[in-house]
C-alpha cells in the first residue's frame, strides 16, 4: 500500500520528473504518426498498384506480341489450374494522342491499352476508377448521358451542345458573309450609279431613281440573334434524342431521304444518305476511349493560393490517337470519342493510360490473322483466387514459358513495383529506429531524474526501512514510480497521436494556413488527402516498448534504493 | 563473527555492569526483554577502522524506562540501531525474549522492526510527502498487503486517530510534517512507533532537536506510555538530567559500559 501511495505522492509533487517524460510521449505520438501515416500511404500504394496491374502478367516485349493467343491461354489455364480465377488479354501500344484545347492543337504521348470490357475489370480494379457513376456500376465505351458529376461540362448533353454551337457559329458566319457580300453588291452598284452607268456597264437613264441614302444590311445585321436559344429545352426528352436531333441538323423528305444540312462534314460529297448512315456528332460518336484524368487535367494556383482543375479535353470531346500498326509499323490515325476518365490517383498511370476496346485496337493495328480471325494480344494479366501464392505461380509459369525459350515477361505485382515498395518499406524500418532512439535518450533522461529524486529521498529510505519495509518495498515504490511515469507518458502520447492521425489532414490545412505553405500539396503527391491507417498492434507496441524504456531507466535508480543502508541512509543530510 | 560461544540461558549472560538501582524493577519483572553481550561494531571510512562498540554487555527488564546516556561519539546511536536491527554487530550477540536476533535473516528482522520495536529518532523522520495521519499509518501499510490493508483501513484509522489524540494532535492529523513544530512532529513520530503496539520502544536522543518546554513533553509523554502501555522504553541521550525520569541510566563511555 506504502508503495503505491508513496509512488502517487511522488508524482504529484515532483513535476521534474513529468517533464524527463515529455520527451516519452513526444516520441510515442510521433511514432504512431509516422506509423500511420507510412502504413496509411504503402497500404494505399499498394492495393492501388496491385489494383491496376493484376496479380500476374504474361506480356510480351513492347511492340511485339503473342500471336495466337486462344491456345497460349489454355496453355496458362492449364498450367495455373485451380488458382485461376479470372484472366484478360491486353493490346499494349504507345501513342500520341492529339485533341483541340483553346483552339490550339495539343499532342502528347500516352501508352494506349486495348481492353476486354467483360474481363479486365474482373481481374483489375477498372470501373471504381472511373469518373462515371454509371460505369461504375456497369462498364462499357459508350458515352453516357448522365453521371458525370466531377465535371460541368460532360456528356451527350455537353457533345450536343458543343456541336449545336458550333453549328450556329457556322450558320452565323455564313450569314454575315452573305450579308457581306450583299453590302458589297450594293456599294458597288452604288459607285456605278454615282459614275452613270449600272453595274454591268450600262449607261443609266435619267428618270431612274436615286440610289437610296438608308443601309438596308444594316437592319439585316441587327435581326441576327446575338445570344444562343435555350438548348435545354430542345431536349428535354432524352429519348427522344435522335429524332430532334435529326428534324434539327438534317430536313427529312418524306421519302426518307435528307437534304443535307450546310453545315454537315459530308458536304462536299454531295450525296444523300439516310439518317443513319450519317455521321452526326450530335447523336453519334466514334469508338469510345478513356483517359487517365491527368493527361487532361491541368492544376492551376488561383492568386489566393486555391488549386482549380482545368480540364482540356472533357467526356464528349473528340480526340485523336495516332499510333503504330502491328507487324509493319504503319502510323494509324484515327479518332476517339472521350467517354469518360480513369483516375487512380497514381500519377504515373493517370498521366499516361488510355483505354479503347480491344477488338478495335486489333483491327486497326492490323493484328488480326485473317485466316482465323484471330486477333493477337500484348499481354495476359491473370487474377488468382484469395489466398493463392504468387510467388508460386510466377514460378509455375516460368517453368512452363522458360525465359531461354519465350520472349514473355512473367511478373507478379510485386515484381514490378519492388523498388518503390522496398524503399518505403526501408524508409519505414529506419525511422522506427531513430525514433524509438529518441524515447531511448527519454529514458536516460529519465534515469538521471530517477537518480536525482533517490539522493533526495536517502532519508525517507531509510525511514521506511527503520519502520520494516523490505528492500523489495523500497524498490518497487521506484519502479512504479517510473511505471507511472511511462504509463502517463505513453497514454498521453499514443493519446495526441490518435488525435493527430484522426485531424492529420486539418491539422496539415491549418499549418499551411499558418506557414502559408501548403504541407500536403496534392499537385506533387498521389494523394489529395494524407492516408492514415491506424494498426492497434503497432499501437500497442510502441506502447509497451516506452514503458518498458521508462522502467528499465528507473530500475538502477530502484536497486540503488533498495540497496541503501538503513543507518546511513537516516543519518543522510 | 560470533567470537563467543552461544550462550546457553540468556540469564547465564546478564552482565555485571548492569546499572540496577531500582530493585521494583527486578521484582516486578525479573526477566529482561533486551540482552547484549561482547558486543563489538566498529566502521570503515576507506581505509581506516573506527571501533565504536568495544564489548558492550547490557540487560534491558522488561516494562522498564531505561535510559543509555553517554557523550557524542561514545557509541550509544550505534548501540540503539544494533538493537533495533537496523545493523548488524561485527560480533556479539543481541537477545530480543531469549531469542537472538542479530543474525536473523533481513525478512525476520524487518517483521521485528515493523511489530516488535518503535523507533523514534532525533530528526523525527517522517515523510513529507504524507499526511500526519498517513505517517502514523505507513508501519501498517508496510505490515499488511494492499487488500488486507484496505480491508483493515478503517481499523487502522481508528487506531491511528485515537494514538494522535493520546500525544495530543488530534486537530492536526490532516497537516503535513512541514506545518508542524518540532515537537509536534516529534509526538507524531511517538504515534507512529506505537501503531503496530510495539513491545520495546527505542528512542534516539528523541528530544535533541526540541528546546527544554516540548522535549520535557516528549519525555513525559514517553515517560507515561511505560505505564500506560506496560512498554519497555530505552532511550539514548547524552544529557544526564533527561536519565532522572527513567527507571534505569546505563552510562555508555568510549564503547563500553561504564
Amino acid at each position: 500500500m506504502y508503495k503505491l501511495l508513496l509512488s502517487w505522492r511522488y508524482l504529484k509533487t515532483r513535476f521534474i520528473a513529468l517533464a524527463s517524460i515529455v520527451s516519452v510521449t513526444l516520441g510515442v505520438a510521433t511514432l504512431i504518426v509516422v506509423n500511420s501515416v507510412m502504413a496509411g500511404f504503402v497500404d494505399q500504394m499498394q492495393s492501388r498498384i496491385h489494383g491496376i496491374l493484376s496479380d500476374v502478367e504474361i506480356s510480351a516485349p513492347l511492340l511485339s506480341d503473342i500471336k495466337q493467343p486462344t491456345a497460349f491461354i489454355e496453355e496458362v489455364r492449364e498450367v495455373v489450374g485451380d488458382d485461376l480465377k479470372e484472366l484478360t488479354s491486353v493490346v499494349r501500344s504507345n501513342a500520341l494522342i492529339s485533341f483541340n484545347f483553346n483552339d490550339r492543337q495539343w499532342t502528347q504521348h500516352v501508352m494506349l491499352l486495348g481492353i476486354d470490357d467483360e474481363t479486365f475489370g474482373k481481374v483489375t480494379d477498372f470501373e471504381p476508377y472511373l469518373t462515371n457513376d454509371i460505369k461504375k456500376e456497369k462498364f462499357s465505351f459508350d458515352l453516357e448521358e448522365t453521371g458525370y458529376a466531377m465535371f460541368d461540362n460532360a456528356g451527350w448533353k455537353y457533345r450536343r451542345e458543343k456541336f449545336w454551337h458550333q453549328q450556329e457559329l457556322e450558320k452565323l458566319q455564313r450569314e454575315y458573309r452573305n450579308l457581306y457580300d450583299e453590302e458589297a453588291k450594293r456599294v458597288m452598284l452604288d459607285q456605278a450609279n454615282s459614275s452613270g452607268y449600272t453595274a454591268d456597264g450600262r449607261l443609266i437613264q435619267e428618270d431612274s431613281p436615286a440610289p437610296s441614302i438608308e443601309n438596308p444590311t444594316k437592319a439585316k445585321f441587327a435581326a441576327l440573334p446575338k445570344t444562343a436559344p435555350d438548348i435545354d429545352k430542345l431536349y428535354q426528352n432524352k429519348t427522344d434524342r435522335d429524332k430532334t436531333n435529326a428534324d434539327r441538323f438534317a430536313a427529312v423528305k418524306n421519302d426518307g431521304t435528307v437534304e443535307l444540312a450546310p453545315f454537315d462534314p459530308h458536304v462536299g460529297r454531295r450525296k444523300k444518305l439516310t439518317t443513319e448512315e450519317m455521321f452526326n456528332p450530335a447523336r453519334d460518336q466514334y469508338t469510345g476511349i478513356i483517359l487517365g484524368l491527368g493527361i487532361s487535367e491541368r492544376k492551376m494556383r488561383e492568386h489566393d493560393g486555391t488549386l482549380t482543375e482545368i480540364y482540356m479535353v472533357n467526356p464528349g470531346d473528340d480526340v485523336q490517337m495516332t499510333f503504330l500498326s502491328g507487324g509493319n509499323a504503319k502510323p494509324v490515325i484515327e479518332n476517339f470519342t472521350l467517354v469518360d476518365f480513369y483516375s487512380s490517383n497514381m500519377h504515373e498511370y493517370d498521366s499516361s493510360f488510355a483505354f479503347v476496346p480491344l477488338s478495335e485496337l486489333q483491327n486497326l493495328r492490323g493484328m488480326v490473322n485473317p485466316l482465323t480471325g484471330e486477333g493477337a494480344v500484348s499481354a495476359i494479366q491473370i487474377k488468382l483466387n484469395e489466398g493463392s501464392n504468387l510467388d508460386e505461380v510466377r514460378d509455375r509459369l516460368l517453368s512452363r514459358f522458360p525465359p531461354d525459350q519465350f520472349a514473355l515477361n512473367i511478373r507478379t505485382w510485386q515484381d514490378s513495383q519492388r523498388p518503390l515498395l522496398s524503399a518505403i518499406q526501408m524508409e519505414l524500418t529506419i525511422l522506427n529506429i531513430l525514433l524509438f532512439m529518441i524515447i531511448a535518450v527519454a529514458g536516460f533522461g529519465i534515469l538521471a531524474t530517477f537518480f536525482m529524486i533517490v539522493v533526495e529521498k536517502t532519508r525517507d529510505i531509510g525511514i521506511l526501512k527503520a519502520l520494516g519495509a523490505p528492500s523489495r518495498g523500497v524498490m518497487s515504490i521506484f519502479l512504479g514510480y517510473g511505471m507511472s511515469l511511462g504509463l502517463v507518458g505513453t497514454g498521453v502520447g499514443v493519446v495526441i497521436g490518435l488525435l493527430f492521425v484522426a485531424y492529420i489532414n486539418r491539422i496539415a490545412d491549418f499549418v499551411g494556413w499558418l506557414t502559408g505553405q501548403e504541407v500536403f500539396d496534392p499537385e506533387f503527391y498521389y494523394f489529395d488527402k494524407i492516408p492514415t491507417i491506424v494498426n492497434p498492434t503497432m499501437v500497442v507496441w510502441v506502447g509497451l516498448g516506452a514503458i518498458l524504456i521508462a522502467v528499465l531507466a528507473s530500475v538502477l535508480p530502484a536497486l540503488r534504493a533498495a540497496r541503501l543502508h538503513p543507518v546511513e541512509a537516516l543519518r543522510y543530510e | 563473527m560470533n567470537k563467543l560461544a552461544e550462550p546457553t540461558t540468556a540469564t547465564s549472560l546478564r552482565p555485571k555492569t548492569l546499572n540496577a538501582h531500582t530493585p521494583d524493577s527486578q521484582i516486578r519483572n525479573p526477566k529482561p526483554v533486551m540482552t547484549v553481550s561482547g558486543l563489538f561494531k566498529s566502521y570503515h571510512k576507506k581505509n581506516l577502522e573506527v571501533p565504536v562498540l568495544k564489548g558492550v554487555d547490557l540487560t534491558i527488564p522488561t516494562g522498564d524506562f531505561t535510559t543509555i546516556v553517554g557523550t557524542s561519539g561514545s557509541g550509544k546511536s550505534t548501540l540503539l540501531h544494533l538493537m533495533g536491527t537496523l545493523d548488524a554487530p561485527d560480533s556479539g550477540q543481541i537477545y530480543y525474549n531469549d531469542r537472538r536476533i542479530d543474525n536473523l535473516p533481513a525478512r525476520e528482522k524487518e517483521r521485528l522492526r515493523n511489530r516488535e520495536f518503535g523507533m523514534i529518532f532525533q530528526f523525527y523522520h517522517l515523510l513529507p510527502e504524507l499526511t500526519t495521519l498517513e505517517n502514523v499509518l505507513v508501519p501498517k501499510m508496510v505490515q499488511d498487503g494492499f487488500w488486507t490493508y484496505l480491508r483493515n483501513k478503517k481499523a487502522y484509522k481508528k487506531q491511528a486517530t485515537d494514538l494522535l489524540e493520546m500525544v495530543g494532535l488530534g486537530h492536526r492529523m490532516r497537516h503535513k510534517p512541514s506545518e508542524l513544530s518540532g515537537g509536534e512532529m516529534q509526538r507524531t513520530a511517538i504515534a507512529r512507533s506505537l501503531i503496530s503496539d510495539p513491545r520495546v520502544l527505542l528512542a534516539d536522543e528523541p528530544t535533541g532537536n526540541l528546546d527544554a518546554e516540548n522535549g520535557r513533553e516528549v519525555l513525559d509523554c514517553l515517560a507515561a506510555l511505560r505505564k500506560n502501555e506496560n512498554l519497555t522504553v530505552i532511550m539514548v541521550t547524552h544529557d544526564d538530567s533527561l536519565a532522572e525520569k527513567s527507571d534505569h541510566t546505563i552510562r555508555l563511555d568510549n564503547g563500553v559500559v561504564a
